[in-house]
């Protein structure tokens, strides 16, 4: 885990998250910028494989995917600017030096380290052995006080023993205020510019200033899972679909949509963002016959 | 993982950034060791393997599935795939049929115990008996044991008696030939009999009948009710009544049609219309141009008969789908092997894949027919599975093919 240099908490407001692209998606890399995000109330998804433990689907760990309409928000806010990409070689000596001092330290730290770890293997073995003779004890003493330094002048730590460190983001990246307008210079426009996606913006802007959680519900057959704190904490209560207010919808995608709402015991939402910048919901329920 | 080419090991972009994400490979750019930002960052773009593609990926290899990419030059062509059928199931039904071996329990697991002595010494006397009976008993016991379990009895008349006709043979040469057949074995069925049999006969042994005709079972339902019939005794006024109805009937004068007819031309055409419709053939419909699919007095089973008259053909997935051309947005990213336990998987014989992988994503289009006929063409005889990408959550689809059943009975 990286820790970058820490910030006050009364400077929230004016942290900046620093936005990775890759292949057109917005990403979060550092680890501040999570807790950024999440404390702006943004959920987004992590993709990638879990450190500790990478087999396995069920926790995934960095990068943080946003969705169009977090980012935008972000944007808008002016709390994220773009990282700076790959072909900046800032200081790429500069680097190399570093990173070749860090290698050295840490190969030095960790060969202390190693000798610790067998003197104490050492002892624990000896002493295991001879712990039913006492008449012996004072000769194991006297083996053990040969053996121990015999191990401090022999022993060697093979640099291929080390343990080596893969950082999850890109190290060399200073984290101040200063770089705020720097990073939004860089920000690529890519806005969609459909009557759909500034439906769901708007939709997204409201209910986030509901203080609600939203997620993505591509599987759920809408657009956002609406949750009432953190998902964390709670299962989604709606699953929020955003129309236009004059677009025509087809019975049978009401009645599919309703059924699955059903099906999963979450509220069907059909949100349409009105003219003077509100949002109109409509909630559908199946009940019986009355 | 990965190729070797030049005698150097090699890995896909996407592989290595597997790796670098279990910790178990460290990539060196420019003696830099690269981030795991900076590796999605370099290897994942449109061009190589978009990072949708390469969640997939990373999520089938967590899982612990062998994943390579799909090269479709290297996939054989239906054509190909059709010479290489193996065809060794008729040969093997051909051998089944025409060996002939000592021991019938080695080549026919049918074998039955009571059919077995008679077999045994049905091959004993090869020697002694006329030829073609033989050929016909020892070439086909096999599938005489296999199929006929049941009728036995039906057999034993007829074998025994070869065998009974062997042995007099043998012994008594200068016999005539006495008749020889067993009719006190042989079952003649009682139609006539008042007790309950069943309304249709057996088919006879196909091996007794010529050539190549078939012969089904016999309704006899109909021939039962026509005999043991007896005289009613009828009253004067029933007679009466019967006599009249049929005089009411048969009138022939009375009816308009026949009063119409001038000649006994007509009368000769108005005769054979009447025949026709009552035999299933009413005029309006048989004297135009357009006729009727099926006569209906030709007999036909119900099946061929829905498929005659039948307006929509049913077909199937790959119908068609050799002659669609790729498309750019729909194309296969990735074989999918099972782990080593449950396959043995080898990267120079990796042997059939699992399945074949698709990305998309909730926010483009469902794929229609044209694609997934093209993908299942592309794939050959293994399923594509769409993993459909939405913002962290992958959804596996797959498209069966599937025959709507036909519920008749042949």
């Amino acid at each position: 885990m990286e820790e970058s240099p820490s910030m006050d908490d009364h400077q929230d407001s004016s942290l900046v998250v620093g936005v990775g692209l890759c292949d057109s998606a917005p990403l979060l890399w550092r680890l501040q910028d999570l807790k950024t995000v999440r404390s702006l109330g943004l959920v987004g998804a992590l993709l990638g494989s879990l450190p500790r433990t990478p087999r396995q689907n069920q926790r995934l760990g960095r990068p943080l995917l946003l969705l169009p309409e977090e980012e935008k928000l972000l944007r808008d806010e002016e709390a994220a600017g773009a990282l700076p990409g790959q072909n900046q070689d800032v200081g790429g000596v500069e680097l190399q030096r570093r990173f070749e001092e860090d290698q050295q330290r840490s190969f030095e730290e960790q060969s202390v380290l190693a000798l610790e770890d067998r003197k104490s293997a050492l002892l624990r073995a000896m002493t295991s052995s001879h712990t039913g003779s006492e008449s012996g004890a004072e000769a194991v003493d006297e083996a053990l006080r040969r053996r121990l330094e015999a191990l401090d002048h022999s022993f060697t730590f093979p640099q291929s023993a080390m343990a080596v460190q893969l950082s999850t983001a890109r190290a060399g990246l200073s984290y101040c205020p200063e770089a705020r307008a720097h990073l939004q210079a860089n920000w690529p426009i890519r806005e969609q510019n459909s009557p759909r996606s500034d439906a769901r913006c708007q939709v997204f802007r409201d209910l986030r200033g509901r203080g609600f959680f939203l997620t993505s519900a591509g599987k759920f057959g809408g657009d956002f899972l609406v949750y009432p704190g953190d998902p964390l904490r709670f299962h989604a209560h709606f699953i929020a679909v955003c129309l236009m207010l004059d677009e025509s919808v087809c019975l049978l995608d009401v009645l599919a949509v309703a059924r699955l709402g059903s099906n999963v015991k979450k509220t069907v939402l059909l949100c349409s963002p009105t003219a003077d910048g509100g949002v109109h919901y409509t909630s559908l329920q199946w009940s019986g016959m009355v | 993982m990965g190729f070797s080419e030049n005698g150097k090991q090699y890995l896909l972009p996407e592989e290595a950034l597997y790796l670098m994400e279990c910790g178990n490979v460290q990539v060196f750019y420019r003696d830099l060791p690269l981030s795991i930002q900076d590796g999605y960052e370099r290897f994942l773009s449109s061009a190589t393997v978009s990072l949708q593609q390469y969640q997939v990926f990373g999520h089938l290899k967590r899982l612990g599935y062998v994943v390579h990419r799909f090269d479709p030059s290297s996939e054989p062509s239906s054509y190909a795939r059709q010479l290489n059928l193996p065809q060794s199931r008729d040969r093997a039904g051909r051998q089944l049929k025409r060996k002939r071996s000592p021991s019938p329990t080695a080549t026919c697991s049918y074998t039955e115990a009571p059919v077995e002595p008679t077999v045994e010494k049905m091959e004993e006397d090869k020697c002694s008996l006329e030829g073609d009976h033989v050929k016909k008993l020892a070439a086909s016991p096999d599938i005489q044991t296999a199929t006929t379990s049941g009728s036995d009895e039906g057999r034993s008349w007829w074998t025994t008696d070869d065998l009974g006709a062997s042995d007099k043979e043998l012994h008594h040469s200068p016999t005539s030939r006495s008749s020889r057949w067993d009719f006190s074995s042989i079952p003649f069925p009682d139609v006539g009999s008042s007790e309950r049999h069943p309304s249709c006969l057996a088919p006879p042994e196909p091996s007794l009948l010529p050539g190549d005709l078939t012969v089904g079972v016999c309704d006899i339902a109909s021939w039962r009710r026509k005999i043991n019939l007896r005289m009613v005794k009828m009253s004067s006024k029933e007679q009466k009544r019967e006599e009249d109805k049929r005089r009411r009937r048969w009138d022939v004068n009375k009816d308009r049609e026949v009063r119409r007819c001038r000649n006994w031309a007509e009368y000769h055409e108005l005769l054979a219309r009447r025949q026709r419709k009552r035999k299933g053939r009413p005029a309006h419909l048989w004297n135009r141009e357009v006729t009727p699919l099926h006569d209906p007095r030709q007999p036909i089973p119900t099946g061929e008969l829905l498929d005659k008259i039948s307006v929509i053909k049913s077909t199937h997935l790959l119908e068609g789908a050799s002659r669609l051309k790729g498309s750019e947005e729909w194309r296969i990213c990735f074989n999918v092997y099972q782990p080593d336990t449950v396959a043995d998987f080898k990267k120079s014989n990796p042997g059939k894949p699992y399945s074949r992988m698709c990305v998309c994503s909730f926010d483009g289009p469902v794929p229609d027919l044209r694609v997934i006929k093209l993908l299942a063409f592309q794939s050959g005889d293994i399923p594509v599975v769409f993993a459909v990408v939405d913002h962290g959550d992958i959804s596996f689809y797959t498209f069966k093919d599937f025959q709507l059943p036909t519920d008749v009975f042949p």
